[in-house]
């Protein structure tokens, strides 16, 4: 571990100032502190906190969209009726990181920054068109989340950048969304292979749909030829497959200890698949359970037997 | 180079000077003195480090002890009361089970509350949900489940 | 046994649960320094050179060893293949090529990396069958040379080999009518304690005090006096509380490279391993295992043949894994009547981490294969398989696979129960279905001793050599005590897991400290009570064969008002008489048996007090994903009498999700370079709170006779609980599936896999 100096930022503008300096920006540390300890990169050698800025805290819901602040957790998402009656797959994908204690310290901010294929967030967001807003000593532009992933482990953003906010425009009327991922335990997981379905549904035609599939390629990415495969269709087992065979096509896995290429193509059609069938039911007002992920891969244990 | 801060655990200020690298976990276990919180990983998987900061549990291995300036720290040392009475789920850990080889123990005990705090009256399902982040090797979990039942009836 | 049954709150319990107890990694001293290891940069490779230079020049280091600072001693239970520190070869990623001790761990690491070492890679020895084919690279070329028991069958890569042959194999598999031949894969897996390895050493003159977190501090005081070439008198080990083993902290691990950094720094040194370490390094994980299993059965469902293959993974070097091919070899014909046997075992050197004892070593990997195996046959035959198994598990009277006759067992009442309780017949959804396992499991008969002195205030004090790693077993000590002496089970203090207080105990490995230690505190408590009662027969003026110790009194029987209470004896005592019993039972002999004709006899030829387990198992199968959900479990055990029923029901709520996690997720992967891929507990998963089951416990009650088990007709209990639950789950996949899975852990992967094929 590195990490030679600290400072806690009281402002945003301290905090630019640290990092148009080289320093690197860190709220719950539950990605760089872990990856640090793990050997998988060093602590960088100047850091700047950001945990005590308020600024940078708090959601509001304005015009039907969301806004949240970097510094908001994982748990504050899921607990948003905002985000889980409109933004309902990002529910999902909030409600299954890691453990409680990491969705109580990870934030959205270091979540999104951190430009993890797996991450959970990541579909939902691209999806729901949300926008980050980057600042910098220099000034201040919004792009959209899908231009901010350039790799794995890599942003867009210029050093210099803090993440200050996201936020998620109104959906359609009639658009309903989830978000699932393949689990081998229900909690502490990365995900395998995950995916988003955002459809909108107007009477029994699909007036629009975004798919984007995690865990399957480099970076998190929607799949065309799958939200093709539904739009104008009527929702049907036949267009919901083709849409989850297209997203299986468009996907480049890799073979690792999680599990095989031709393992993870062939579950990105049915984690597609359930992803869009559990969208198209909220569209319909149908009630899904928040996170979908474990009910959808069959009942619990526990108390729930 | 190294920073001063203050930590304040279990209601006891204690004054540090530590490097940013510093975990919240070792400055706890070394400078602070308090060996209840574990080390049993190195990425946040295990919990046995578990402690609350401002009310909420946080793995503290992977957290920067300068994070924690001025915020306050509850670990397992600060669960029972000031005369030594054990807090409920400690009775009940005892009581049902939930404690064979303790290491996970203290970690486990600090979710629990964690968890209690937020929901008094959880069910076994949000019972098993909120202590996932805590791996035992003993019990196969089920006396610890028990103990928070028994706790949170005894509390609520 | 009245007073075990009511709940008793164990001592230690307010120590570990207010955080206040100290485990080795919490113990600190002033001037202490930090140690760390440098390991093998290859799985394989000859070492031409070592040079500690530049490490031995950074400040805040103050000792730097290799092979050449210590005795050159190869040590090991059953075969000394093994140094403290590698000298010519390195043969697995976890071994150690030198030792540093320096003000900070930082600074120790950094000397590590600053220690250069010249290698030679070699081919890397990765498959436990090819391992043994003429023309493999040898993992030891001097094997030939190396001290070893002169039971153990060696030869090149086999370390150790082990038959059964009971009747005439071939004969039976020809009259069969049906045979059905399978083979099975294991990979290997962890104990994964939650706590990880610490030691701390410091020296008093030319004596060490070693602090360490292991299960077996006899035999690790015994392993440093070994290799360091002094007295067992000179070294003192002492535990303080264990966070879990599981037989991952059995053996001798490090203690003697940790007394050598602080002898050679002349401070104390404390070790403590990082997660990544405690998989690759200690010389104890579970093996992998090939079974090749073929068997020959009637129309009526009789067994008249097994043959089985059986090849086991040893790692680079022989912890305690030799005597695994024969206990392997029992498993693989399991808890049934069959009338011809031959199981050839074997035991293979490869450049993995080595193989050691952890909780109910080979047994969960064979009764997954061979309960696999009886589901298999059972189909072939057309009956269901809990009938089939009601046909062929042993009764009292019926034979062993080496002829030894079975006396009070009751492993077709754990079938019975175990299948009532989960409601075998009863209808379920398409994706879900109860599979059903029976293991078996000796309990191991080991000296063992025990003093009770009776302090000057009537209380008393255990003073033990056994070793608490978690499951209660010492705390129940008292228990046994109390009642022999008429006592109440907290007038009683534990002294233990010091070698310089307790005598000889083999520590907590084999399910042994209640089964062995128990008899030596009854034996203890039974020597103190003579003293008492005599020394009571004085102050009443009685008659000595008329007095009984109860509720803290020595009284006349039939007139209880003549007494006289225990604190008021040992008062009397005090001063002039000493109060110490002392105990050490005789170990029950082993069973006879007919192994005549077998090879490689290890002691395992006969199971001494057999426990029998049931599990089933109530499973959901995502047929799309692969993905398994443990719903419920029934788990039966016989295992003699029951002594304390919670501790016992702990090790079985605990075995059970090991076992599930040994089934579904518990894998290590290693990859072409000989190094595990997964040495950590994001990629290495244990089961979580969510996804255990509610676990629903039975006990056949079958005491043994009087002699033959643990304490009133026990058995040993901490092992068998993670037995038989990978065979049993994989058998409910398999019904829900259609498709067998023969790798084991059955991953997600691996069950949709089973399904494509």
């Amino acid at each position: 571990m590195s990490g030679a100096t600290y400072t806690a930022a009281a402002s945003v503008a301290e905090a630019l100032g640290a990092l148009s300096s080289g320093a690197r920006p860190i709220a719950g540390g539950t990605d760089l502190v872990v990856g640090a300890r793990g050997g998988k990169a060093p602590l960088p050698e100047a850091l700047v906190a950001i945990h005590n800025l308020e600024e940078l805290r708090g959601m509001s819901a304005e015009g039907g969209g969301v806004q949240m602040g970097a510094l908001v957790t994982h748990a504050e998402i899921v607990a948003s009726e905002a985000v889980r009656s409109t933004f309902t797959a990002l529910a999902d994908a909030s409600a299954i990181v890691g453990s409680h204690a990491t969705r109580h310290v990870g934030t959205i901010g270091g979540n999104v920054m951190n430009a993890s294929p797996a991450m959970e967030t990541g579909g939902p967001l691209i999806c729901f068109d949300a926008m980050a807003t980057l600042r910098s000593s220099s000034g201040e532009r919004e792009l959209a989340v899908a231009e901010l992933f350039a790799a794995p482990g890599r942003t867009t953003a210029t050093a210099d950048e803090l993440l200050v906010a996201v936020s998620l425009p109104a959906p359609a009327a009639g658009t309903g969304s989830c978000y699932v991922r393949l689990e081998y335990r229900r909690q502490m997981e990365i995900a395998i292979v995950g995916a988003t379905a955002v459809v909108t549904l107007d009477g029994g035609t699909v007036s629009d749909a975004r798919i984007a599939i995690t865990a399957l390629a480099p970076t998190i990415h929607r799949v065309a030829e799958a939200e093709a495969a539904l739009i104008g269709g009527d929702s049907g087992e036949a267009a919901v497959r083709s849409a989850a065979d297209a997203a299986a096509a468009a996907s480049r896995p890799i073979s690792d200890v999680r599990g095989s290429a031709d393992y993870r193509r062939a579950m990105a059609a049915v984690i597609t698949r359930r992803a869009i069938v559990a969208a198209l039911s909220r569209a319909r007002g149908e009630h899904v359970p928040i996170p979908a992920s474990p009910a959808l891969h069959g009942a619990t244990n526990g108390g729930a037997a | 180079m190294r920073y001063e801060a203050t930590l304040n655990v279990n209601g006891v200020g204690y004054p540090v000077e530590i490097e940013p690298s510093r975990s919240l976990l070792s400055v706890l276990r070394s400078e602070v003195g308090l060996t209840g919180s574990k080390e049993g990983c190195d990425d946040s998987e295990c919990g046995a480090c578990m402690v609350l900061l401002d009310g909420r549990p946080v793995n503290s291995c992977s957290y920067l002890a300068l994070q924690a300036d001025g915020r306050e720290v509850t670990t397992i040392e600060g669960l029972a009361a000031a005369d030594g009475e054990l807090h409920p789920l400690q009775r009940a850990f005892l009581d049902e089970g939930g404690v064979q080889c303790g290491f996970c123990t203290p970690g486990m005990l600090i979710s629990a509350k964690a968890l209690l705090d937020e929901n008094p009256r959880p069910s076994e399902e949000e019972i098993r949900l909120a202590l996932s982040g805590n791996l035992c090797r003993c019990t196969g979990y089920s006396g610890i489940v028990r103990a928070v039942q028994t706790a949170a009836a005894e509390l609520a | 046994m009245a007073t075990a049954e009511k709940p008793f709150i164990r001592q230690d319990g307010k120590d570990k649960v207010t955080g206040l107890g100290r485990y080795t990694a919490d113990l600190a001293m002033t001037g202490m320094l930090h140690a760390k290891f440098r390991f093998a940069d290859h799985a394989h490779a000859r070492i031409r050179s070592i040079d500690t230079t530049r490490a031995r020049a950074l400040t805040g280091v103050f000792a730097v060893i290799t092979h050449e600072d210590v005795p050159d001693v190869r040590y090991g239970p059953f075969v000394q293949d093994r140094r403290l520190f590698a000298k010519s070869k390195v043969r697995y990623e976890g071994e150690l090529v030198a030792a540093v001790a320096a003000l900070t761990p930082e600074i120790a690491q950094r000397a590590c990396e600053l220690i250069e070492v010249d290698y030679e890679p070699l081919e890397v020895v990765n498959d436990i069958e090819a391992a043994l084919l003429p023309g493999a690279p040898l993992l030891h070329e001097q094997w030939a040379e190396y001290g070893a028991s002169d039971d153990v069958v060696r030869d090149g890569n086999d370390c150790s080999r082990s038959t059964i042959v009971k009747g005439d194999a071939d004969k039976g598999m020809a009259e069969a009518d049906i045979v059905v031949k399978e083979r099975y894969v294991a990979d290997m897996s962890h104990a994964v304690p939650i706590e990880p390895h610490s030691i701390v050493a410091q020296w008093q003159g030319d004596r060490v005090t070693i602090w360490s977190s292991t299960q077996v501090p006899f035999i690790a005081r015994s392993g440093v006096a070994t290799t360091l070439a002094i007295s067992e008198s000179n070294v003192r080990v002492i535990v303080p509380h264990l966070g879990g083993g599981f037989g991952g902290k059995c053996e001798f691990h490090y203690e003697a490279q940790v007394a050598a950094l602080a002898r050679t720094a002349r401070r104390p040194v404390r070790l403590v391993f990082s997660r990544r370490e405690e998989f690759v390094a200690p010389d104890h994980r579970r093996e992998g295992q090939v079974l090749e299993l073929e068997t020959g059965v009637r129309n009526d469902g009789s067994i008249v043949s097994r043959r089985a293959r059986v090849i086991l993974d040893n790692g680079a070097y022989s912890a305690d894994a030799p005597f695994f091919p024969q206990l392997a070899a029992m498993m693989a014909v399991g808890p049934y009547k069959v009338e011809n046997v031959f199981v050839d075992a074997s035991l293979a050197y490869t450049n993995h981490t080595p193989s050691g004892s952890v909780r109910a070593p080979t047994a969960p990997q064979s009764c997954w294969a061979v309960e696999q195996h009886m589901d298999s046959v059972a189909a072939r035959l057309g009956i269901d398989p809990v009938e089939f198994r009601r046909r062929n598990v042993v009764k009292p009277g019926d034979e062993s696979p080496t002829r030894q006759i079975f006396e009070e067992i009751g492993a077709a009442e754990t079938l019975e129960k175990a299948v009532e309780m989960i409601g075998y017949d009863r209808d379920l959804p398409d994706d879900e279905a109860i599979g059903v396992a029976i293991g078996w499991w000796p309990s191991f008969g080991i000296a063992s001793g025990a003093y009770i002195k009776i302090n000057g205030d009537g209380s008393g004090t255990i003073i033990t050599g056994a070793q608490e790693c978690g499951t209660g077993a010492v705390m129940a000590l008292p228990l046994l005590a109390a009642e022999i002496l008429g006592m109440r089970p907290e007038d009683f203090q534990l002294l233990y897991q010091d070698t310089d207080a307790g005598p000889f105990d083999s520590g907590a490995s084999g399910s042994q400290t209640t089964f062995n230690n128990g008899r030596a505190v009854m034996a203890a408590a039974r020597d103190v009570r003579e003293q008492l009662l005599d020394l009571a027969a004085e102050e009443l003026e009685a008659n000595r064969d008329d007095l009984e110790l109860v509720d803290g009194v020595a009284r006349v029987k039939g007139s209880p008002s003549k007494s006289v209470t225990i604190p008021d004896l040992a008062e009397k005592a005090h001063g002039d008489r000493l109060l110490l019993g002392r105990g050490a039972d005789a170990v029950p002999a082993m069973p006879d048996c007919d192994a005549s004709g077998c090879t490689g006899r290890l002691g395992m030829e006969s199971f001494l007090a057999p426990t029998f387990i049931t599990h089933a198992v109530h499973c959901k199968v995502d047929r799309e994903t692969g993905v398994v959900r443990i719903l419920n479990v029934a788990a039966v055990h016989e295992s003699g009498r029951v002594l304390n029923p919670i501790g016992a029901n702990g090790q079985v709520e605990g075995g059970v999700v090991m076992g599930i996690g040994m089934a579904l997720l518990e894998g290590s992967l290693i990859g072409d370079d000989g190094r595990q891929v997964n040495p950590h507990l994001l990629d290495y998963k244990l089961q979580t709170a969510s996804d255990s089951p509610p676990i629903m416990i039975g006990w056949v009650d079958a005491p043994t006779k009087d002699g033959a088990g643990g304490p009133k007709g026990s058995k040993g209990i901490g092992e068998p609980p993670c037995v038989p639950t990978p065979g049993a789950i994989a058998n409910a996949i398999a019904k829900v599936t259609g498709a067998r899975v023969h790798q084991l852990p059955m991953t997600p992967a691996r069950v949709w896999e089973a399904m494509q094929s």
